[in-house]
């Protein structure tokens, strides 16, 4: 008998998605940690970062005053780091994970629920990216606001101003954040069983949309208070005149 | 369209589960009424392809023919739905025929959909009595409750709402809206309720309710139009409860 027959190329048999895995491990809580952690505290921090940046609508001197007041806040440090900077990265780090393990199919399904799930996770790498941009750029690197707030307004003036790459970004950075913000809260309540019914998710909807809204005027309010400006004067860091 | 009028069908056949999918046209004579399995039917009266190559019956599953089985679940035209309530006029053509595509196939349109029956099972989906003596009549349930366990019973273990959704997949396991939904009914029953933290702590685990990112797509594509989103919302409130609450308790 010719020994030619080679053995028959291996089988990959899909193994499907696995079932329930009642009582192991600890998704319940990182995803629950997740979720609550866009509420508060980063959600909080949100509409407290928004509201203080209208302050630059009345000037350098206002904008800097407000600087200096959230740099004299006590513990700021620990204040930072265990309120904005850790829950925004693991917000942040883990939402691309469960962006990553998501099959988006809102080309098959494109239903309402299914896009608003596909925007919520492109807003939210988005907002990510924006945000890491603008923390590198705003409080890690140029001129330390935490010892000179004075300089707050010409920082964030002198970034924006002739960039007009960065000023879009600003804009893309600040709706997406607003949009996910709003959305976020949406889901936050469907999820934790707050609105249970078909209408309340519905009122609640609407709800959201006016916060979005909201937030994404008061954010593109307070960049046209920085933009408003005419260029800065040289040499100096705080004596802007206003066109 | 040329008279007498025709149906055209692309089929994704495939011979066996670790096999390769391809491809079939059939061309079939329109009749009044026609759904998606009369269809199936026809072809396996007559398997031969639209190009005139004799080819084998296709495999699917199918039972009721009237939409409270379940079986007959597949992607007709790239979405989730039932064979038998999938009525050919309705739908564009050529009509589109794949089998489920997060579950193994196993031949043609047929697929494995014994993980929710898996799920079901983790989640201890039934009512526990003992049955080795007469136990009386059980608890009586009011009104109110019973209209809002009705639709939930309905359920016909399709899987459209878990292949339609975005978040079960492989990588996430995700136990997926009907399993949800019946954690919901048993905990609903008085009697049943005697399980309910077992079930609700089931969904705790790797896979569970926390998976759910509220695409809402179960809820659309369900043949029964069972509110699945308002069982992900009331469960995921009871999860919510009981996992704050044994913070305290244990």
């Amino acid at each position: 008998m010719a020994a030619t027959a080679s053995p028959p190329a291996p089988i990959s048999v899909k193994s499907g998605v696995a079932p329930l895995r009642a009582g192991q491990g600890y998704s319940f809580l990182l995803r629950r940690l997740h979720s609550l952690s866009g509420i508060v505290p980063i959600g909080a921090f949100l509409v407290e970062h928004y509201v203080s940046n209208t302050e630059a609508m009345k000037g350098p001197a206002a904008y800097n005053a407000t600087v200096k007041f959230l740099n004299s806040l006590p513990f700021v440090l620990s204040l930072e780091w265990g309120l904005i900077f850790l829950p925004i990265l693991y917000h942040g780090l883990y939402g691309v994970w469960i962006w990553y393990r998501g099959e988006g199919n809102a080309g098959d399904y494109p239903w309402m629920g299914n896009w608003m799930y596909t925007l919520q996770r492109w807003t939210g790498g988005i907002a990510f990216a924006y945000i890491i941009y603008h923390t590198w750029t705003m409080r890690f690197t140029g001129v330390h606001l935490a010892t000179e707030p004075d300089a707050g307004f010409d920082k964030v003036y002198r970034a924006l101003y002739g960039h007009p790459w960065v000023v879009l970004f600003y804009f893309v950075g600040v709706l997406a954040a607003s949009w996910h913000f709003a959305y976020g809260i949406w889901l936050f309540c469907a999820k934790w069983g707050i609105t249970t019914g078909e209408l309340a998710r519905r009122r609640l909807g609407y709800v959201c949309l006016v916060i979005g809204l909201g937030m994404a005027g008061i954010g593109v309010y307070s960049l046209t208070g920085f933009l408003s400006y005419l260029a800065p004067t040289p040499g100096s860091t705080v004596t802007l005149l206003r066109h | 369209m040329a008279n007498p009028k025709t149906v055209l069908f692309k089929i994704k056949r495939q011979a066996a589960p670790g096999a390769q999918p391809h491809w079939e046209e059939f061309e079939l004579a329109w009749k009044p009424g026609m759904n998606v399995t009369s269809s199936l039917m026809e072809i396996a009266a007559n398997p031969v392809t639209r190009a005139g190559k004799a080819t084998t019956p296709i495999t699917y599953d199918s039972n009721c023919l009237e939409e409270v089985c379940g079986s007959c679940a597949m992607l007709i035209n790239g979405r989730a739905r039932m064979a038998c309530s999938a009525l050919v006029d309705q739908l564009d053509q050529p009509i589109r025929l794949e089998p489920f595509s997060k579950f193994p196939v196993i031949r043609d349109l047929a697929v494995d959909r014994s993980v929710l029956f898996e799920n079901l099972k983790q989640v201890k989906a039934w009512v526990p009595i003992d049955g080795t003596y007469d136990l009386g009549s059980g608890p009586r349930m009011t009104m109110e409750d019973q209209e809002a366990a009705y639709p939930l019973s309905r359920c016909i273990s399709c899987c459209c709402c878990m292949e339609a959704c975005p978040q079960f997949n492989e990588s996430t396991g995700f136990v997926g809206a009907a399993t949800i939904s019946q954690v919901r009914l048993f905990n609903t029953h008085p009697t049943g309720a005697a399980l309910k933290r077992e079930r609700l702590a089931a969904l705790m685990g790797d896979g569970g309710i926390q998976e759910c990112g509220y695409a809402q797509n179960c809820v659309e594509v369900c043949p029964k139009d069972i509110p699945l989103t308002r069982s992900i919302a009331e469960v995921g409130g009871e999860v919510m409860k009981q996992a704050i609450g044994d913070l305290f308790r244990k």
